[in-house]
């Protein structure tokens, strides 16, 4: 066919094989260092391809942002600091094994879970965005509010030892999240007249304080530094332990393409939902969070499986999901191209080429995360008396380059007190980093379910797809206050049951 | 002494180097590196326009780095750059209708957005569109408005405060009729809601909705500007197809200008729109205006400050009918 | 396992509970009703700004109850580790002076001069033992910050101490 070789033509480039390779590989480092997201290189990177052929400057944008996805879990792994968001929750059951002396089984099961889900995504891209797409309209407010509620149903089983401390934790967090402006009325909320919470919390910041300066904190409080077996040695993957691991992963890519193809939601989402549900189907359950491989698996593929699903809102309606792509959105249109419909129509040849160079970036993924593990991990047998001081310089730098402010950088030693607290008073810091992400979302689609309905309450029950979201959150509640009782009766079984405020409430 | 050793100790702790590459010029501005601050986070159409901009000046005046500087709807990096103090005589903003509605939202800013800065060129001017969802049953303004009289409408917005919220404000206070804001955070969020007709019409910027009018996924009503505009033919503006709906002087333009603090020197000033009126001749740039449907602007120096004093009047007018803070 | 002399309703958790409930109604009836403006008309209570910041305080007010009825039912078990002694006290004050570096001289010092300083300080605060790693200290942040100024194009403030 003429068009075959014309979609050839135009991807056979050196060019484009090197975008790919060179975006990878600079994703992937930059995703991997504290403070440093993603989003600011695909940001720095805009300018740079310009000069660049339109389908070389796309891929270089979709390679950074693939390897940057993957990176951030290669340092959660090894020091307990997310690289970016959504490694929050590989570090869960990543960080374990390294302790455990597996760091190497982990990096490698985070890679291939990785590249598995990000090939399914990309099929996903390929074969159905025009299916998904449409999905993604019909998901309005009152879907998105359900939706969210079923996420946030999700805090029970990331709480850690204490149910009750875990939904402490993340009412918590939805507190911090409230502050900076109202986005209805406008109105300052818990702002304290202070310039720089006007904007809500920053993220990043709230994040590696979260994690990473925790790790700082204790281990200069502690008398006798824990020795940590060396972890760039140790055995690798098996190909049963991924075999065993198969099915969740596959899971967890689908829940990253449907979580993806809905612009809005994010990669931290759907990392913790392919997570928790990982966990409710596995039979070592009690083992997640205490260094399970599955849970590494599962974190991985749901925050991997969004990176191509994210381009079929962009490419298919031209609406960006996430920054990034709003930054992808923006190469398009420097080189004059615009995304949506009408790019289908005009402009097939060059969708189909991007569409191979896409399917090429996940094996170039393999193969460049390979090569940078096996350098990364000599980061964890650096002593912690010298890794610490300068994984938090990283840190700093990072939290400032967030918007260019020093408060920022209070704002993460804080946070990090807070999480060090936190760890040493039982209550999970997951659960809070999960309720900060999510409260935000739960209100606004909630406030705008009865904008858009006037008042009306039918709204929230208007199609199958809320009808599905309602079953799926009160089943997943129902499961979850299940399995808490009998946990209860398990371990105690002289103990008298007791009434349980807080589990029922975790849906609000 | 002291200042030497400190001069030295800055050069060693900075590293030697900071003077890279400056091209000289008939004039003694730029000696330094230009830095181009974008008040909003990357991607969008401010984001996308600067570094445009940003391109085709290095091509004039040397390196011109852009920088992003999100924080509370633009203000946080206005007010950054409206303390001056170092490098300030080399940093230019891209403001935008946010500067003039910041004011208007945040109580004490620590600036004054007409007073405090020098106003080089407003480069481009984007109108908004009046769009409605293609499913729609409303095919006119007037329909529209005899509609929204009698059933409560809502329009959706990227955000409390921006000009497509603004322009819907505006909208209902002149026309009388009861319309419900439902604010989203950003285009991308905002945009689904209207192409599903979950919300009833929006004003949004030109560049976001263009393609779904063309794919007629929305339907254009009206745009916002004074004359029609050239990449949607047919229509019509709201000021003159709603003159008897009382829109009248319905006109919302989103502009896009530079800006700076006001301690940079005036001949900056000079050599900055000399480079801009050339950048605004360059073939790449008219197509880039024509893709996002906007319109090149004119206004410099003193037009250009006029013209952003009206914008902050009117939308303190605006917030004031609608009981924004 | 509670420690000897103490009831047994005397423990982490109903201590954390009784913190928790006392921060929330702080948050409820200060917080809330004097930080969080009211806009002056709201259709729907649901709408108003304070209804989730609410919510969420009830719920953590009610969920410290249940804690503190936990903590006297059952008594957590003690973590054999958490009794452990801790460091000495120069080397976290050391830490907190590395961390009082970065974030109140991070502006006036510059960036480098903050990381290295607080680079070098949390370096002393767990010796480190050979001298040449020091140089390293003094190195990396330099590096670092020159990497964020000049790749990634960050305008980390360069001292106003200097000018």
């Amino acid at each position: 066919m003429e068009g075959v070789s014309e979609v050839l033509n135009l991807f056979l480039s050196l060019d484009n094989f090197m975008a790919i390779g060179i975006g990878v590989l600079i994703g992937v480092v930059v995703g991997a260092i504290p403070g440093l997201t993603a989003t600011m290189a695909v940001a720095l990177a805009l300018p740079f391809t310009f000069s660049l052929e339109p389908v070389t400057a796309i891929l270089l944008l979709v390679g950074i942002y693939k390897g940057g996805m993957y990176g951030g879990s290669i340092t959660a792994i090894l020091i307990h600091t997310p690289g970016s968001p959504a490694a929050a929750c590989t570090l869960l059951d990543g960080y374990p094994l390294t302790l455990q002396g597996k760091a190497k089984k982990a990096l490698q099961m985070a890679l291939y879970a990785s590249c598995i889900a990000d090939v399914l995504s990309n099929l996903a891209l390929i074969l159905f965005a025009s299916y998904l797409a449409k999905i993604a309209l019909n998901f309005g407010p009152p879907e998105f509010f359900w939706l969210i509620c079923f996420s946030l149903t999700i805090i029970v089983s990331i709480a850690g030892e204490s149910a009750i401390k875990g939904l402490i934790a993340a009412s918590l967090g939805v507190i911090v999240a409230s502050i900076g402006m109202d986005v209805v009325y406008g109105s300052q909320r818990l702002t304290f007249d202070n310039y720089n919470l006007m904007d809500r919390v920053s993220f990043v910041p709230l994040l590696i304080g979260l994690f990473a300066v925790p790790e700082v904190i204790d281990f200069y409080l502690k008398k006798a530094a824990p020795h940590v077996r060396a972890a760039s040695s140790g055995l690798g993957l098996t190909l049963k332990e991924l075999r065993a691991s198969l099915k969740t992963i596959v899971r967890g890519s689908l829940i990253g393409v449907i979580i993806g193809a809905i612009p809005g939601t994010g990669a931290t989402a759907a990392s913790f939902i392919s997570y928790s549900e990982a966990k409710r189907r596995s039979p070592n359950r009690q083992n997640f969070g205490k260094g399970e491989l599955e849970g590494v698996a599962a974190a991985e593929s749901g925050n991997n499986g969004v990176a191509g699903a994210t381009l079929i809102p962009l490419l298919s309606l031209g609406i960006p999901g996430d920054v990034i792509t709003a930054i992808i959105l923006g190469a398009f249109m420097i080189h004059g191209l615009t995304p949506g419909p009408v790019l289908f129509q005009e402009n097939l040849t060059l969708i189909y080429a991007l569409f191979c160079g896409i399917m090429l970036s996940s094996a170039v993924l393999l193969f460049v995360g390979h090569g940078v593990i096996r350098y990364f991990s000599l980061v964890a047998d650096i002593p912690k008396a010298i890794l610490l001081p300068i994984v938090l310089m990283f840190c700093v730098y990072g939290a400032f380059a967030v918007n260019n402010s020093v408060f920022d950088i209070g704002l993460m030693l804080f946070f990090g007190v807070v999480g060090y607290l936190f760890n040493r008073t039982g209550f999970a810091t997951a659960p809070f980093l999960l309720g900060f992400i999510l409260g935000p979302m739960f209100e606004d689609n909630l406030r705008r379910t009865l904008l858009i309905g006037r008042g009306d309450p039918a709204i929230f029950f208007r199609g199958p797809i809320t009808w599905l979201f309602v079953a799926l959150t009160a089943l997943s509640l129902f499961f979850a206050v299940r399995r808490y009782w009998q946990e209860r009766i398990a371990a105690r079984p002289d103990a008298a049951p007791r009434a349980h405020p807080g589990t029922g409430d975790s849906g609000r | 002494m002291p200042l030497t050793l400190k001069r030295a100790l800055r050069v060693l702790l900075l590293g030697a180097a900071l003077p890279l590459v400056s091209t000289v010029h008939a004039a003694d501005w730029p000696t330094d590196t230009v830095r181009l601050i974008v008040p909003y986070a990357p991607g969008g159409t401010t984001d996308v326009l600067s570094r445009k901009v940003a391109d085709l000046l290095q091509q004039q005046i040397g390196t011109v780095v852009v920088e992003n500087r999100p924080g509370a709807g633009s203000t946080m990096a206005t007010g950054q750059l409206a303390r001056g103090g170092r490098g300030s005589d080399h940093t230019i903003l891209m403001a935008s209708p946010g500067h003039t509605i910041g004011p208007v939202l945040y109580d004490n800013l620590p600036y004054d957005p007409v007073k405090d800065f020098r106003f080089i060129r407003n480069v481009i001017e984007i109108p908004n569109v009046m769009v409605v969802p293609a499913s729609s049953p409303y095919d006119s303004v007037q329909a529209f408005v005899e509609a929204a009289k009698t059933k409560e409408m809502t329009f959706s917005s990227s955000g409390v405060g921006s000009s497509i919220h603004m322009s819907g404000e505006l909208f209902k206070t002149m026309t009388g009729t009861q319309m419900t804001h439902v604010p989203f955070r950003g285009s991308g969020e905002a945009l689904p809601a209207l192409l599903s007709g979950d919300v009833d019409v929006s004003f949004d910027n030109m560049p976001a909705v263009l393609s779904h009018i063309k794919s007629g996924k929305l339907k254009a009503l009206a745009v916002t500007s004074r004359e029609p505009s050239p990449y949607l033919p047919g229509v019509e503006p709201l000021s003159k197809i709603g003159a008897d709906l009382g829109l009248g002087d319905f006109v919302t333009t989103a502009w896009f200008g530079l800006i700076a603090d006001d301690s940079m020197p005036e001949e900056a000033v000079e050599t900055l729109q000399a480079a801009l009126d050339k950048v605004m001749e360059d073939q790449s740039f008219k197509d880039f205006i024509a893709q996002i449907g906007g319109e090149a602007a004119s206004q410099e120096g003193d037009d250009f400050r006029d013209y952003v004093a009206q914008d902050v009047q009117r939308w303190q007018h605006v917030a004031g009918q609608a009981e924004l803070q | 396992m509670t420690a000897a002399g103490r009831p047994r309703w005397v423990n982490l958790n109903t201590l954390l509970g009784v913190f928790w409930l006392l921060a929330a109604l702080l948050f409820l009836f200060h917080l809330v009703p004097n930080h969080i403006e009211e806009p002056p008309m709201v259709q729907n209570p649901l709408q108003s700004p304070r209804w989730l910041p609410s919510v969420a305080g009830w719920l953590v007010a009610l969920l410290s109850l249940a804690l503190i009825v936990e903590g006297c039912l059952r008594p957590p078990v003690r973590d054999p580790d958490a009794a452990e002694g801790g460091a000495p006290a120069w080397r976290w004050l050391l830490m907190l002076a590395g961390f009082a570096a970065y974030w109140l001289l991070f502006e006036p010092l510059g960036a480098t001069a903050a990381g290295i300083l607080g680079t070098l300080l949390l370096f002393a605060a767990h010796p480190v033992r050979r001298p040449w790693l020091y140089l390293l200290a003094i190195a990396l942040p330099w590096l670092v910050s020159l990497l964020f100024v000049h790749v990634l194009n960050v305008p980390m403030p360069s001292g106003t101490l200097w000018d």
